[in-house]
């Protein structure tokens, strides 16, 4: 249930930790899994642990971007079509150009279905997991 | 009573208007002088309408042109029922039984014919309990989901249960229908300690009681499984009780 100024964590390795929600685009409701929002790079990773990515040329994005992304985890339950339901403890996104290709190259945490339906193979195909 | 703004509409409110001449009618006797004023009543009706029921016949004339402009009928009430009394309510029959149960239970056999189901959820010594470590495997592939079972939602064929694990140290949440077609079986993988003194365990999401992860308990019950499964009859106890349809 992701709407404005929703903050949500970025789980991809673009440079993005915590971003926050502008709009939701394509629908007038609240974004859920699998849909796509814009957003600002509100914290960036390497700023945080600045130790253990010393390497922080790989960032890709800054903090104050707008940058698109596709919610993959949400805290509000969704439903499925078999009657089971999903509920992650956080929301979570992963950045996209406006193509709608990821611009991170990796995804570390679990993602959600729905992204299968909603037509996300690229980031099911990088995430290690999926529930 | 405004039955001028009724004569002053054209079309297109019949209902409007039968509901305003029923009101009308059922009133008093008055109405009849008034509705003579404002239209034309024909009481004998249109011609070859003996089959018809008794009713009274309205036409809507233009004050200017001096034709029909609408025209509707508008039939008695039926009489009422008259009151049964307490012998025929003797004679009648019985009112039928309320489908419902019979309906849910017919609904429950046709999903769990070996009743494997309903004895892990019913409550019983041997059945899941809220605390205990479940692990749902589906038919549609996929990885099996196990994660302590928080709550149980007992409701007849939609009972189903909330797992919690943690998955890439996000905590992740599932509520399973327990008779979905979709669950090929529901395994008790560990039984908790002390039974929970709480219907629903949902104060476990808070860090303090989170359980965390529960692969490690998994993969060891997987482990004392294969033995056990390497022994062919070796009878299973009911706490690993493979719940296979």
């Amino acid at each position: 249930m992701l709407q404005l100024k929703s903050m949500l964590n970025c789980i991809d390795n673009s440079g993005a930790s915590i971003v926050e929600c502008v709009m939701v685009v394509g629908q007038k409701r609240h974004a859920s899994i699998g849909d796509r929002i814009v957003c600002v790079v509100q914290k960036q990773r390497g700023a945080s642990e600045s130790g253990m990515t010393a390497s922080s040329n790989a960032t890709k994005v800054k903090r104050g971007d707008i940058r698109h992304a596709v919610v993959v985890r949400t805290k509000q339950k969704v439903s499925r079509r078999d009657g089971s339901v999903v509920r992650f403890d956080d929301n979570a996104c992963v950045l996209i150009n406006k193509a709608g290709d990821p611009i991170g190259t990796r995804i570390n945490g679990i993602v959600g279905q729905e992204l299968r339906t909603k037509k996300w193979s690229k980031i099911l195909s990088m995430a290690p997991m999926q529930a | 009573m405004n039955a001028a703004p009724l004569a002053r509409r054209p079309l297109g409110c019949l209902k409007a208007s039968l509901r305003q001449a029923r009101q009308q009618r059922t009133t008093a006797a008055a109405p009849a002088a008034f509705l003579a004023r404002q239209l034309s009543t024909v009481t004998p009706t249109v011609a070859g309408t003996g089959a018809l029921p008794e009713h009274n016949f309205f036409r809507m004339i233009d004050k200017k042109t001096k034709k029909t402009r609408s025209a509707f009928a508008v039939y008695a009430q039926p009489p009422p029922v008259p009151a049964t009394t307490a012998a025929q309510a003797t004679l009648l029959p019985a009112p039928p039984p309320d489908p419902m149960p019979h309906l849910a239970a017919e609904q429950i056999k046709s999903m769990d014919p070996t009743g494997a189901r309903t004895a892990l959820f019913t409550k019983t010594r041997y059945a899941a309990r809220v605390g205990d470590v479940l692990m749902v495997t589906h038919r549609r592939g996929g990885e099996p989901f196990a994660g302590v079972c928080l709550a149980i939602r007992r409701n007849g064929i939609d009972t189903s249960v909330l797992l919690r694990n943690h998955l890439s140290k996000v905590g992740v949440e599932m509520w399973y229908k327990v008779y979905n077609r979709n669950v090929a079986g529901i395994e008790i993988v560990k039984r908790r300690a002390k039974r929970a003194r709480r219907a629903k365990l949902t104060y476990m999401r808070q860090p303090k009681h989170d359980m965390g992860s529960v692969a490690d308990l998994v993969f060891a019950w997987k482990k004392t499984r294969k033995v056990i499964g390497s022994k062919p009859g070796a009878g299973k106890g009911a706490q690993s009780a493979k719940k296979r349809k």
